[in-house]
C-alpha cells in the first residue's frame, strides 16, 4: 500500500554548476524596460519631445522669439491665416506676418510658438546646469567633510542645517541680488543665467550633501575600503577610486529627481521678474507681468507656456521615479 | 527625551545666529549697494545721502554694522529700521504680516494632510484597481503642475470670463472678519496644498504597501482580525512615520510657495513683504523677514522630531 519513499537523487554536477553559475550579465534591453516601466518610458518620451523642440527650434517653423510684429497683436492660434498681411513698422520697412501662428501671438505681436520652443532652451539649460553644479558640489563637499570628520564635518553639517532652514526661493532671491550682475559671461551661459544657476543650485546643495554624506559613511565601512586601507592606499585614492564610483548611481538618481524642481524654481524666479534678462523667452517670464493682464483676452497666453512647463516637469518626474526604482529600489520613499 | 528637546531648543538661537550672519554677509557686503540704491532713487542730493548713510551706519565696517544689528536684536528685540521711507520699525512690519502667512501655511498643511492621507490610504487599499491608477496619475500630475500657474489662472480667468471671482474684495484679516478671511484664504491654501497633498498621497500609498506585506500584518490577519482593524490599527499607524517626515519636509516647500501665492493673490503677508523688500533693496527688512521664515521652519522641524516619538515609541532620543 505504502509507496516506497525514494530519497531525492543527489543533484548532478552539471545541475549544480548550472545553479551556482554566475548568470551572464544581461544586456540592457530597451523594449523590456519600456514594458516594465511604462510610466518611465512615457516620461522619457515627453522629455525627448521637449528636448527636440528646444534643440531644433530654428527648424521647427519658428521665428526670432524676440521679434515684435510677427503677426497682429493678440491674435489667436491659427494655421494658414492672413498670409500676405503686412505690418508697416516704419515708412520704409514692412514686416510680413507669419502664415502659421500655431500658438497665437503676444500682446505685442511676438510669436508664442517660437517663444515656447526657445523658452525650452532656457529652462533645460538652466535646469541641467543648476543640477550639475548642485549635485557635483554637494557630492564633493560630502566626500571631503565625511572624510575629514571631527570639527570640519560638524561645521559643514550645521552650515547645511542653516541653509536648509531658509526657504529655497527666498535664498535664491537673496543670492540673486547679492551676486548681482558681476559674473562674467560663460560660453553658452550669459552672465544673468550664470547668476541664476548659482542662486538656484544653493537650493539643492545642502540636501544633496546630507544624502551623500550618509552614503559616504556607509561606504567607508565596506570591506573593500578596509582592504584598500590595509594595503596602504592613501585617503585620496580611496575616496577617488573606491568610494566615488560607488556613489555614481545615487548621483544620477538625485540629479534626475532634482531636475524638475530646478526647472520649476527657474520658472518661479523668472515669473517674479528676477530670472533671465527681460525679453528672453522663458516659460516663467512669459506668464508674468505684461502678458498676465491679457490672459482673459487671449487664453493662449495663459495656457501654452504653463502647459509646456508642466509637461516638462511631469516628464522628468515620472522618468526620475522609474530611474530611481530601476537603479536603487531602496531609495523609494526616501528621496 | 526631555534632555533631547532641551538640547535642540538650545541649538535654535545658535542656528539663527548663523543664519543671520550668512544673510548679513550676503546682503551687506555687496559693495556700494544699499545707500546708493535707496537714496539714489529718492534724492540726488549728496548731502542727504551722507546724512542717510550716517543715520543707518552704512559707512561703518561690516563687523560694526553686524554687531550693532545683533546687539539691538538681543537687547531690545528690534530688527532695526527700514531703509525705505517711512523708515519705520522692521519688527512692526513683521508682526503685522506674520499672522497672515502662518494662517495660509497652516491651512495648506491641514488641507494637504487630509486629502493626501485619505487618497493615499484609498489607493493602497484598492491597489492596482482602476481607482488606484487614476489617483496615481493625478497625483504625479499634481506634483508637476507649477502652483503659481494654477494660482494665476484662478485669479485671472474666472474674473474675466464670468465676471465672478472669490477675490473681488480686499484681503481682510482674521480678527476683522473671520468668515470673509477664511473664504479668501482657503483658495491660496488649496492651490498650495495640491502639490503637498499629491506628494503625501504617493508616500502614504508606498509606505502602506510596504507594511501590508510585513510579518506582523500576516499574523494579525491569521489571528482572524477584521480587515478594517488590520488596516487602521496595524498598517496605517505604522506607515505614518515617513509621512510625518514628509509633512515636516514640505514645510520648507510650503513656506516657499507662500511667497508666490501671497504675491499672486495679493495677501499682505511675510512673503510679499520679503519680495517687496528685496526689490526695494531694503536690507534690514529682508534680513528680518527671512529670519522669521527660518525660525518658523526650525520650530516646525523640531515639532516633527518630537512627534516621531509619539507615533513610534521605538524611537528614543
Amino acid at each position: 500500500m505504502s509507496q516506497e519513499a525514494t530519497a531525492p537523487a543527489p543533484p548532478s554536477e552539471a545541475a549544480l554548476a548550472l545553479e551556482y553559475a554566475i548568470p551572464p550579465r544581461q544586456r540592457f534591453n530597451p523594449l523590456r524596460w519600456v514594458r516594465r516601466e511604462p510610466f518611465g518610458a512615457f516620461g522619457l518620451l515627453l522629455i525627448i519631445i521637449v528636448a527636440v523642440g528646444a534643440a531644433f527650434a530654428p527648424l521647427l517653423f519658428t521665428t526670432d522669439p524676440q521679434q515684435f510684429g510677427t503677426g497682429p497683436p493678440l491674435s489667436g492660434p491659427c494655421l494658414g491665416c492672413s498670409s500676405g498681411d503686412m505690418e508697416h513698422r516704419a515708412w520704409n520697412e514692412t514686416v510680413e506676418w507669419r502664415e502659421h501662428r500655431l500658438f497665437g501671438t503676444t500682446p505685442r505681436g511676438r510669436d508664442l510658438w517660437s517663444r515656447v520652443l526657445y523658452g525650452g532652451r532656457v529652462s533645460l539649460k538652466i535646469g541641467v546646469a543648476t543640477v550639475l553644479v548642485g549635485t557635483l558640489a554637494g557630492t564633493v563637499i560630502a566626500l571631503l567633510s565625511a572624510y575629514a570628520g571631527g570639527v570640519v564635518d560638524f561645521a559643514v553639517g550645521r552650515l547645511a542645517d542653516m541653509i536648509i532652514a531658509i526657504p529655497g526661493i527666498l535664498l535664491a532671491l537673496t543670492l540673486h541680488t547679492a551676486i548681482g550682475s558681476d559674473l562674467p559671461d560663460l560660453p553658452g551661459l550669459s552672465s544673468g543665467e550664470f547668476t541664476l544657476v548659482l542662486a538656484i543650485s544653493a537650493f539643492f546643495l545642502p540636501g544633496t550633501y546630507r544624502i551623500m554624506r550618509g552614503m559616504v559613511l556607509e561606504l567607508r565601512e565596506a570591506q573593500y575600503v578596509e582592504s584598500a586601507q590595509v594595503v596602504g592606499a592613501s585617503n585620496f585614492r580611496i575616496m577617488w577610486r573606491h568610494i566615488a564610483p560607488n556613489m555614481f548611481g545615487l548621483m544620477i538618481v538625485i540629479t534626475s529627481i532634482s531636475l524638475p524642481a530646478a526647472i520649476l524654481t527657474e520658472a518661479s524666479l523668472s515669473f517674479l521678474g528676477l530670472g533671465v534678462e527681460r525679453g528672453t523667452p522663458s516659460w516663467g517670464a512669459d506668464l508674468s507681468g505684461d502678458s498676465r493682464q491679457f490672459f482673459t483676452q487671449g487664453w493662449w497666453l495663459a495656457i501654452f507656456p504653463g502647459l509646456a512647463l508642466s509637461m516638462t516637469v511631469f516628464g522628468f518626474n515620472i522618468f526620475g521615479d522609474s530611474l530611481r526604482d530601476t537603479l536603487d529600489p531602496r531609495l523609494r520613499g526616501r528621496i | 527625551m526631555t534632555g533631547y528637546i532641551i538640547r535642540r531648543l538650545i541649538a535654535v538661537p545658535f542656528m539663527l545666529l548663523g543664519i543671520s550672519f550668512i544673510l548679513f554677509m550676503l546682503l551687506y557686503v555687496r559693495p556700494g549697494s544699499a545707500a546708493f540704491a535707496v537714496v539714489g532713487s529718492v534724492m540726488t542730493d549728496p548731502e542727504a545721502q551722507a546724512r542717510f548713510e550716517e543715520k543707518f551706519g552704512l559707512n561703518d565696517p561690516w563687523y560694526e554694522q553686524y554687531g550693532t544689528w545683533l546687539w539691538n536684536l538681543v537687547s531690545t528685540g528690534s530688527f532695526g529700521d527700514r531703509l525705505t521711507p517711512p523708515q519705520d520699525s522692521v519688527t512692526g512690519k513683521l508682526i503685522e504680516a506674520l499672522p497672515n502667512t502662518i494662517e495660509i501655511g497652516l491651512l495648506t498643511i491641514v488641507i494637504a494632510a487630509i486629502f493626501g492621507i485619505s487618497v493615499g490610504v484609498l489607493s493602497a487599499i484598492r491597489r492596482n484597481s482602476v481607482l488606484d491608477y487614476i489617483t496615481r496619475g493625478v497625483t504625479i500630475a499634481g506634483l508637476s503642475i507649477p502652483n503659481f500657474w494654477i494660482a494665476l489662472l484662478l485669479v485671472t480667468l474666472p474674473a474675466g470670463w464670468w465676471g465672478w471671482s472669490p477675490f473681488a474684495f480686499e484681503w481682510t484679516s482674521f480678527t476683522q472678519d473671520p468668515f470673509r478671511n477664511l473664504y479668501y484664504a482657503v483658495w491660496p491654501a488649496m492651490v498650495l496644498a495640491l502639490a503637498s497633498a499629491a506628494g503625501t498621497a504617493r508616500l502614504v500609498r508606498t509606505s502602506m504597501l510596504e507594511v501590508f506585506y510585513s510579518d506582523y500584518v500576516r499574523t494579525a490577519r491569521s489571528k482572524g482580525l477584521r480587515e478594517r482593524s488590520v488596516v487602521w490599527s496595524h498598517v496605517f499607524r505604522n506607515s505614518l512615520i515617513p509621512v510625518i517626515t514628509l509633512i515636516g519636509l514640505q514645510t520648507g516647500a510650503v513656506l516657499g510657495g507662500v511667497v508666490l501665492a501671497e504675491l499672486i493673490f495679493g495677501i499682505p503677508g511675510l512673503g510679499r513683504l520679503t519680495y517687496d523688500a528685496v526689490i526695494a533693496q531694503d536690507y534690514p527688512l529682508v534680513l528680518g523677514s527671512i529670519m522669521i521664515f527660518s525660525l518658523v521652519f526650525i520650530l516646525v522641524t523640531l515639532a516633527v522630531d518630537i512627534l516621531y516619538t509619539v507615533v513610534d515609541p521605538r524611537i528614543r532620543y
